[in-house]
């Protein structure tokens, strides 16, 4: 199996293969947004950072786009066009100035996936906060719809004003996604949600990292207590034996 | 979901056309010929009419300034949308971020500065140089203002437009300083830099223009994409393979090229880059895809309708053409600020 490797001044050095998930979890402020964001290319970092073994400085810029995308955290508010025009974006690497028949299937296509087709011809700035995280997930989740394989995705928060449904969507065809043998990096809250979906895990506190690898191995409580300086206990989900954390001491009755 | 420009496009060349006509045949000047057609024909095919100066008015002043108007309409509608897609605000324009101004000055001292130089030259490189200078005044305001007020993801709006403020006045002095001080006639009209004309027009400026506006169109009219995406944030943009570095650079050169042109051959004329894409806008929303390509078109009917009415209004006199277009430009500006009070 193909291994892209990432390293960041040698303290933290990360590789996501075909077919799997990392999570970047960690406490506020643990640079797990920053992490994401070299990683994708946004700052620049020390040190290396190899896509499909090419530095990305050596892609062009639009090919690139077929491989690689990225959901961000802040999105602008106030964008004047409609919901589907925004979706469209995701397609701009594949045409020049006009949509092919292709583009738009991929869009409606999306739309429906993120259940945002409905909206499609509403205004964007009309949407509510979770209305438009969706949006931007769909315009991101069609920029990679294509036959290329080993594709690479981040994701900085996608769940945020999402409701119990939609996350659990947005997780899913992330999955989907993942397992057509592309890759995903995620920055997660919700951590029983991270230890459910994700393959991987990379555990962070203040730009060093606690733990890494395999979810199993490292979704324990003296790593998660660690990491977010609360006292922590993790059961089994009794309906769907997924790990479940709980935060808090045990208080007897 | 995907609105096509062509059709609008075709529609706009068919008005501007008529309107166009309309412009030639009415004027302080009235035609003596009989038949209008005729005359250009007589003309054209070099036949003495008996009456030269029929055809002198008509191919010497009236057609070289329709043609300009169209020509700086346009180039001024898609500069303002340009802009604004860059700056990523609809106040962004070349007049009220000081760039009009920062070129006016640069213009006023190519020509103190060249009084004799100038002199020397032949028509096309004079008009050439001025033009030049004009394009460094518009192309360093622009680049300076820019620095100052915007950041990754947003325009601080407050400092884009006090630093115009400032740009205007500093350079509004200095011109008018210069206005006084030299008694080359070229200069000393004043209202020429406040309010614009388009009096001056010859076939030398339009060619000028016309190649100015030709090459910048070649790298700007294809940019809606890029600027959509811009609305996301720059990063977003790049991440869509954008090469908005790149974009940014053209944006600034090729606007401040036509900006500074503009400028030199026909004064300060406001308000056309606002009022074009924020009637655009209101029909088909902040897509640049549709706002660019007509921007170019419904620029040039603009400017047109404001000549002409400006020299028919107060015959045998003519208005500045710049009262007209802040006289429409004044309330979309106001508009403009009620409707995006919020999120500016």
């Amino acid at each position: 199996m193909q291994k892209r490797n990432f390293k960041i001044l040698d303290q933290v050095d990360v590789q996501v293969g075909q077919g799997e998930i990392l999570a970047i979890i960690g406490p506020n402020g643990a640079g797990k947004s920053s992490l994401l964001s070299m990683l994708a290319n946004e700052q620049s970092a020390e040190g290396e950072i190899l896509f499909k073994g090419k530095k990305f400085e050596r892609w062009n810029g639009r090919e690139l786009a077929h491989y690689k995308a990225k959901f961000s955290q802040e999105f602008n508010a106030d964008i004047g066009l409609s919901v589907s025009e925004i979706v469209l974006m995701g397609r701009y690497p594949y045409f020049d100035s006009k949509p092919k028949a292709k583009d738009f299937e991929v869009v409606e296509n999306t739309m429906k996936l993120t259940d945002i087709f409905s909206l499609k011809n509403r205004t964007y700035n009309s949407l509510s906060g979770g209305e438009k995280q969706r949006v931007h997930l769909a315009r991101v989740l069609s920029q990679l719809q294509n036959d290329f394989s080993e594709k690479l995705i981040f994701l900085d928060e996608p769940l945020n004003n999402l409701d119990v449904k939609h996350q659990r969507r947005i997780l899913e065809l992330i999955r989907e996604f993942v397992q057509q043998g592309n890759s995903a990096v995620l920055v997660l809250h919700d951590l029983s949600l991270a230890a459910e979906f994700a393959d991987k895990m990379l555990l962070l506190k203040k730009g060093k990292v606690v733990a890494q690898g395999e979810t199993r191995k490292i979704f324990r409580p003296e790593f998660i207590s660690a990491a977010f300086d609360f006292p922590c206990h993790i059961f089994k989900n009794p309906y769907n034996s997924h790990p479940l954390v709980v935060f808090g001491e045990r208080v007897s009755e | 979901m995907h609105n096509k420009p062509g059709i609008y496009i075709i529609g706009g060349f068919i008005t501007l056309f008529f309107l166009g006509l309309l412009s030639l045949l009415i004027g302080v000047y009235q035609f003596e010929s009989e038949s209008f057609i005729g005359m250009v024909k007589n003309g054209i095919i070099g036949e003495d009419t008996g009456d030269n100066s029929d055809w002198y008015v008509f191919s010497q002043i009236r057609l070289p300034r329709v043609v300009m108007a169209m020509l700086m309409g346009s180039a001024l509608a898609v500069s303002g949308a340009a802009m604004q897609g860059m700056f990523k605000n609809p106040l962004a324009t070349p007049s009220l971020i000081g760039v009009t101004s920062g070129a006016s000055l640069f213009a006023a001292i190519a020509i103190v500065l060249g009084n004799y130089m100038l002199q020397l030259l032949p028509d096309f490189l004079h008009e050439l140089l001025i033009s030049l200078m004009a394009f460094i005044g518009a192309i360093l305001t622009m680049t300076f203002v820019y620095r100052m007020s915007t950041t990754q993801r947003k325009t601080n709006v407050v400092v884009m437009l006090l630093a115009g403020v400032a740009i205007s006045a500093m350079a509004g002095a200095i011109t008018g300083f210069l206005i006084y001080l030299t008694d080359e006639e070229e200069l000393r009209n004043l209202t020429f830099w406040t309010l614009g004309s388009l009096g001056g027009a010859t076939w030398v400026k339009n060619l000028i223009l016309a190649l100015v506006i030709g090459f910048s169109y070649l790298f700007l009219i294809n940019k809606g994409k890029a600027l959509n995406a811009m609305m996301l944030g720059e990063q977003d943009a790049a991440h869509l393979g954008i090469p908005v570095e790149k974009v940014k650079k053209q944006i600034v050169v090729l606007t401040a090229l036509m900006v500074g042109t503009c400028v030199a051959f026909a004064g300060a004329i406001g308000f056309v880059g606002l009022i074009i894409p924020y009637i655009l806008r209101l029909i088909f929303g902040s897509n640049y895809y549709m706002i660019l390509p007509l921007s170019a078109v419904a620029g040039s009917i603009l400017l047109l309708s404001a000549d002409t009415f400006s020299r028919t209004i107060v015959a045998p006199s003519e208005m500045p053409i710049g009262v007209i277009t802040a006289f429409l430009g004044a309330p979309v500006f106001v508009a403009i600020l009620i409707r995006y009070k919020k999120s500016l």
